[in-house]
């Protein structure tokens, strides 16, 4: 699985804005920053009234993505969630409140999804190459141990105790790629909130997005989402307020065998990549959750992805798939001209 | 006596075990050994994995950024509860209680926390102007302490830390985590036993491009949340990033040093700060050995890293490594010539080879080590084992003093403008 990262074009306009200020006063100006963590390149914008406050306050932001990145890494020894999948084959492992949170709404959504979500999916993106980034078709010798190497059932939470134990009484290998970046991503608006910011917006990668309030005069963050039917083509524009968006695709994480394209995206039951889907987008106020839900709906069939997504609140999607005889372009939650408009869809999401 | 033998001279501590719970005092077999472990050394015993999850409850003080990183390191280790909390700035405790999960009982004054009688521990990380103030009281309260380093803003606390843990025999942990770090550990193994020769110079860096200045909601609290940047509360970069590669180079020298040099300036952040913005320092050593220090705040290329130098190698360590290198091998065997048979004639040319002064382009010799464990997370639970067992914490009072030494000296060196003695005895 181990979804996106996806640098592809999800274009992020910003309108420069002379009107009144709405949610950032007018005498501030915007000011961008970028930084490399988790694999990818995180951008920073946000509106401060000096260069000095600006600079102070991306420094905080990206020590704080440093910090989770710390925390969640799965390359980095060190990290406490390698710390996890090297010991709770061992026993019980208590871990910090912020890890166990981490991972309880990591199994949440893979029980959500019947385990469409899942992130011990390491040794299966490992087999097929996408770690070493030679990707190919495991042989059948590679992929027999998979089966009792992966799965989010292995894996017990105590929330009392705090705890994580494997039952396969094994190490596993925890993946945080399609989760930890909308993690980090909800750590750094809550440091943004609390440091008086009125207007920014975060993006991890392009992949995962957040807009925090609005630009002086506008009524949102505008983000357009590509149309992958058409290469070079939008498919929507969204006006974002206070929510995050987060796609999946296989664009840039694939590799082609026989003639064969296979996608680093992962059904974790079957232990196959997903065949047949372009491209998932999710918005919700959270953006762990719509980084999670990106992958949801990329794995699950539109009908089972309805299901998961109408328990949520403010919350859309956009599908689309290239497979014969299904519709190329479903919306969830959202009217249909969503597939083909370029009329700006505002969405406000809930301040927490 | 150093502090090695002075160190090693120490078996383990008697305990006051008045101020444990009792459940806190239950252990020790049950601590899972590292597998094939060949290492059975204090370090390796107390940075093992634990089963051990007595109760064991800690008071903080100081739970803004360091204090709140600490917690999250100890609620990693099993039956750590953090009970008490204090801080002169509320808000630390709605941060404290998010991370913790729970509410923390928030003191406004550090001796109330003191005299709460449900605390096994306390846990100090409070700008350095206050350390010895929070730590000695902490101690003569009874209970086990981890202080975060410099252990003292002045030597003659620092000296009053190391009487009062052997007046009151508690045990004290400083936060020099590094000591607990299973890649500086391996390599300093490998290097205490010779593999790259007598170590006689450290290089240390810690370069960062920003202005180690942090966002203040209203600037009545500019001097409590920017502490770092005032003479009154802190010794800067010395102290701040610099005491930790000073306690390394210690530790590689395997003393403390005899002298500073130091200088600093404002250089980039003309911004009301009172503490330099870089800083150099260097440390001798007996024997004419040396470390130097440097850390700048507007070009972060080197980074934090420590180069330790001997005759036949170089090691540099990193947050996240450990790399040897080695020098070329200076005599090679010559053929043997028997007697009576002629040399080959030697053709002269000029003797100069660039190659033999280009820096190293290899990729150099990584530490292979089993388990890269964050050196807090460690450091954490080794204190939590030294206070269940009533063992004397690797890095213990001298290893702080030892740094402390060389931290307040640099730092009056570089008001001085001159190289300053460093006394041992006092």
């Amino acid at each position: 699985m181990n979804r996106h990262s996806s640098l592809f074009a999800i274009a992020f306009l910003f309108a420069t804005a002379t009107l009144a200020a709405q949610s950032a006063p007018s005498s501030e100006n915007l000011y961008t920053q970028s930084h490399p963590a988790m694999g990818t390149i995180f951008t920073v914008q946000l509106y401060a009234p000096d260069t000095d406050s600006a600079d102070r306050i991306m420094a905080t932001a990206f020590d704080e993505i440093d910090r989770v990145e710390a925390l969640l890494s799965n390359y980095q020894p060190s990290s406490e969630l390698s710390r996890i999948s090297r010991e709770a084959g061992d026993g019980p492992v208590v871990t910090d409140p912020e890890t166990f949170s981490f991972l309880t709404r990591s199994f949440y959504w893979s029980k959500q999804s019947h385990g469409a979500f899942d992130i011990t999916v390491g040794p299966l993106l490992r087999a097929w190459g996408f770690k070493a980034k030679n990707g190919h078709v495991p042989t059948q010798a590679e992929q027999r141990p998979l089966r009792d190497e992966v799965g989010w059932d292995k894996v017990q939470l105590d929330p009392t105790a705090h705890t994580v134990r494997f039952t396969t009484r094994k190490p596993m290998e925890l993946d945080p790629g399609s989760i930890g970046k909308g993690f980090a991503v909800d750590s750094v608006v809550a440091l943004l909130r609390e440091s008086g910011v009125h207007a920014a917006f975060i993006s991890a990668g392009g992949s995962t997005l957040y807009a925090l309030g609005a630009p002086p005069g506008e009524n949102g963050w505008p983000v357009e989402i590509p149309d992958p039917r058409t290469p070079g083509s939008i498919a929507s524009t969204f006006l974002l307020h206070d929510t995050s968006l987060s796609t999946g695709a296989c664009t840039e994480k694939f590799f082609i065998q026989n003639g064969h394209r296979y996608c680093h995206i992962f059904d974790p039951r079957t232990l196959m990549p997903v065949e047949g889907v372009l491209q998932s987008t999710v918005i919700t106020p959270s953006a762990t959750d719509s980084d999670a839900l990106s992958t949801v709906v990329f794995v699950l069939p539109p009908e089972q992805s309805r299901e998961v997504l109408s328990r949520m609140r403010a919350t859309q999607a956009i599908l689309f798939r290239s497979a014969p005889g299904v519709p190329t372009c479903t919306v969830f939650a959202a009217p249909a001209h969503l597939c083909d408009t370029h009329t700006p869809s505002q969405h406000e999401g809930v301040r927490p | 006596m150093d502090r090695r033998s002075f160190t090693q001279s120490l078996s383990a501590l008697a305990l006051t075990s008045a101020s444990l719970s009792s459940s806190a005092l239950q252990v020790a077999h049950s601590v899972v050994a590292k597998p094939n472990s060949v290492d059975d050394t204090r370090a390796s015993r107390q940075t093992a994995r634990t089963t051990v999850s007595t109760p064991l409850r800690l008071g903080l003080i100081g739970a803004g950024s360091r204090g709140q990183e600490l917690v999250r390191s100890f609620l990693r280790v099993p039956g750590v509860k953090i009970t008490a909390a204090a801080d002169v700035y509320p808000l630390r405790f709605q941060q404290l209680n998010k991370v913790c999960g729970y509410e923390v009982a928030a003191h406004a004054d550090h001796r109330a926390l003191l005299d709460r009688k449900d605390l096994d521990a306390i846990v100090i990380a409070t700008p350095l102007g206050l350390h010895a103030e929070h730590v000695l009281p902490a101690l003569r309260s009874g209970r086990p302490v981890y202080g975060e380093k410099t252990m003292a803003y002045t030597i003659e606390d620092a000296r009053r830390i190391v009487a009062e843990v052997a007046a009151s025999k508690q045990i004290f942990q400083v936060g020099h985590q590094y000591r607990y770090s299973p890649w500086i550990r391996a390599a300093m193994a490998r290097v205490a036993a010779g593999e790259i020769g007598d170590v006689t110079h450290v290089h240390a860096y810690w370069n960062r491009n920003n202005s180690w200045r942090r966002p203040v909601p209203d600037p009545s609290l500019e001097h409590l949340i920017n502490w770092r940047l005032y003479n009154k509360w802190s010794l800067g970069l010395i102290a701040e990033l610099g005491s930790h590669h000073m306690d390394i180079a210690n530790w590689a020298m395997n003393s403390n040093p005899i002298a500073a040099q130091a200088s600093g300036s404002i250089c980039c952040y003309h911004d009301g700060r009172e503490t330099d913005d870089n800083v150099q320092v260097i440390l001798s050593y007996t024997g004419g050995r040396r470390m130097v220090f440097t850390a700048m705040t507007n070009n972060a290329k080197m980074g934090d890293q420590l180069w330790l130098y001997g005759s036949k190698g170089s090691l540099n360590l990193t947050l996240e490594d450990a790399t040897f290198f080695y020098e070329p091998k200076k005599i090679e065997v010559a053929k043997v010539v028997k007697t009576g048979d002629g040399h080959e004639p030697v053709v002269t040319s000029a003797s100069y080879s660039p190659a033999n002064e280009m820096p190293y382009r290899g990729a150099g010799s990584p530490v292979q080590i089993k388990e890269g464990e964050d050196p807090t997370t460690a450091a954490t639970r080794a204190f939590i084992y030294c206070v269940r067992n009533g063992e004397r914490p690797i890095a213990d009072e001298h290893v702080g003093l030892g740094s402390a030494l060389a931290v307040v000296s640099a730092n009056e060196a570089r008001l001085a403008k001159h190289e300053v003695d460093i006394a041992h005895n006092a």
